[in-house]
């Protein structure tokens, strides 16, 4: 059985929760460009709203006469005034933390502990887009994004919240290792590999992302950690780095297997 | 340790199953009872599972699947609490008073660089108008004076009193809300809407005293102004008390001195925003309607002294003698 250490968070776009049942796990923090598109998303809606009852209202006013007209002008302003301020407070309370344009985009506001969000903590993060987006189009924002391990812009700071991504993902198959390594490959190697989990784990993306990877770009990663790994096996590899890493990941699971 | 095929077998079913409920986007209050129930037993069984694959060592994959699963049930199942008309009204009717009497020094300094403004625009205009220019276009001064020739004895279109209060609604909250917001600048945001808005209100206010239609203009605005000013001076102090918490952080890291001063930065805008809107039915309706004068003055003492009222003393804690 291993023992869990007390590391530190490792630096990554990732917001640790402690749940009740003292379970942690992670949430994928969201970037600027996945919430710049929900932005987008939001602003159309918003403006359809406008536009759309902007229309009633206008053709109800001209059909009621010059009274109604001050009256409807007032509306369309109550409604500008809605869909500026209160449209993300609203949707953002009732949806649990998501607009029309973060559910589009999979996002989610939560508060920074990972607990569900308060309507005052929406209130607070809205109204400061007053604030993210000056001097233009939320430039400071987007700066204050940048530099912040969280991605949080000014609102998210003061009322304690960040964005995080949901993604639906698949169970996905045991990495194999093709073609399967023969006894004689795997001779070369002892039959206790000391790599820490990891360093499996390690192996293991890195083995995952080959398809993705150019092959010269692959051998050049592989070129940079094998002699590392060989040095402390105590076994001198031969020519294929990348193949001595598959070797390496196979005979790691092949013991933890057993 | 079982393998991890097996232990993918054996449980997979269950995720399944939690995936595809929480894949229907529905709100949790949206599903009958048994299915809540099993949404909470089957996202229970899935912690355990990830704090076994995780101490297993299993694929970081099996674990990243899980993790995503874990993280969308939480947020399904511990999902935003409901807005209580009961928790907002004992927000704006005790918290926020409170709050603005714990930040008196802030309440004080928005009003000084509110007021002091306001008085040299006033009467660098009426001591000399071409003052006045230097501040506002002309036009535009000559548009104040001119909607304030007429006054208001004939009341105006009931129409355009509901188009001009839905006017103060956007306009007005959204100044106040602006006002707020730019104070995370370390308060100069705050403190640039402040002296501008006093200096441009009492520059508007001296030029149309000058073109001699003082009374009708300071009639308009006695029925309102002391909701929407305070309104205004009140969303400065929590703009400025949050810049403040920025610079002195008594040993917190800045983020921290916010998150500390966010309830009641939060009490004073929700304050704030109810005043305004207060004000604007006010400002619509009642300040340009036909009413006499001395009408409208007493009734401008009897909310400015209820106001006052409500802010010194609403929600305080009953002494136990």
């Amino acid at each position: 059985m291993r023992v869990s250490q007390t590391a530190p968070d490792p630096i990554d776009t990732s917001a640790a929760v402690e749940t009740p049942e003292h379970v942690r796990f992670h949430h994928q923090l969201a970037g600027p460009a996945r919430r710049a598109v929900a932005y987008i998303i939001d602003l159309v809606v918003r403006g359809a709203f406008i536009l759309v009852l902007a229309i009633i209202i206008l053709i109800a006013g001209a059909a009621a006469g010059a009274d109604f007209r001050g009256l409807s002008s007032g509306i369309l302003a109550v409604l500008y005034f809605a869909a500026e301020w209160l449209y993300y407070v609203l949707f953002e309370s009732l949806w649990s933390g998501r607009s029309p344009g973060k559910k589009a985009m999979r996002l989610r506001v939560i508060t920074d502990t990972g607990r569900p969000l308060h309507y005052l903590d929406s209130f607070l993060r809205n109204i400061l887009r007053a604030a993210d987006l000056l001097p233009n189009m939320y430039g400071l924002g987007l700066v204050v994004m940048g530099r912040d391990p969280k991605f949080r812009r000014l609102g998210d700071m003061v009322a304690g919240t960040i964005v995080v991504v949901e993604e639906r993902g698949d169970i996905t198959e045991p990495l194999r290792i093709y073609p399967i390594p023969s006894p004689f490959e795997l001779s070369a190697l002892p039959q206790r590999v000391p790599l820490s989990g990891d360093e499996i784990d390690a192996l293991e993306l890195y083995l995952r992302r080959l398809p993705k990877l150019h092959p010269a770009r692959a051998t050049e990663l592989a070129e940079i950690v094998a002699p590392a790994f060989a040095k402390r096996l105590g076994v001198r590899f031969r020519g294929d780095a990348r193949r001595f890493l598959e070797l390496l990941y196979f005979r790691a699971r092949e013991r933890m297997a057993a | 340790m079982i393998p991890q095929d097996v232990f993918v077998a054996q449980r997979k079913n269950d995720w399944n199953e939690l995936d595809i409920l929480l894949s229907q986007e529905k709100e949790l209050y949206a599903h009958d009872g048994p299915t809540i129930s099993r949404i909470a037993s089957l996202y229970r069984a899935l912690c355990t599972d990830l704090v076994r694959a995780k101490s297993a060592r299993y694929t970081p994959d099996l674990a990243g699947y899980l993790n995503g699963i874990a993280g969308r049930a939480h947020s399904a199942l511990y999902g935003a609490r409901p807005i209580r008309a009961f928790g907002i009204s004992s927000l704006i009717l005790r918290e926020f008073p409170q709050s603005l009497r714990k930040n008196w020094r802030f309440f004080l300094l928005s009003t000084a660089l509110f007021v002091i403004p306001w008085i040299v625009g006033q009467a660098g205009t009426m001591a000399e108008p071409s003052f006045a220019k230097q501040i506002l276009p002309a036009s535009q001064l000559e548009m104040m004076a001119q909607m304030y020739s007429k006054g208001f004895d004939e009341g105006r279109a009931a129409g355009l009193d509901a188009g001009m209060a839905g006017f103060y609604v956007m306009n007005n909250v959204g100044v106040a809300f602006r006002c707020f917001a730019t104070g995370i600048l370390f308060g100069l945001g705050s403190v640039f809407f402040l002296v501008y808005n006093g200096l441009t209100i009492g520059t508007v206010t001296g030029w149309v005293m000058n073109a001699g239609y003082g009374g009708n203009i300071l009639t308009f605005m006695c029925g309102h102004a002391p909701f929407e000013l305070t309104a205004i001076l009140i969303s400065g102090a929590a703009g400025m008390r949050m810049g403040y918490a920025l610079v002195a952080t008594k040993g917190r890291t800045r983020i921290g001195s916010l998150r500390e001063s966010a309830r009641e930065i939060a009490a004073l805008i929700m304050g704030a925003a109810v005043m305004l809107l207060i004000a604007a039915g006010l400002e619509g309706f009642w300040s340009p309607s036909s009413l006499p004068p001395p009408v409208k003055w007493a009734a401008s003492v009897v909310f400015t002294l209820g106001m006052t009222a409500f802010l010194l003393f609403a929600g305080r804690e009953r002494k136990l003698a």
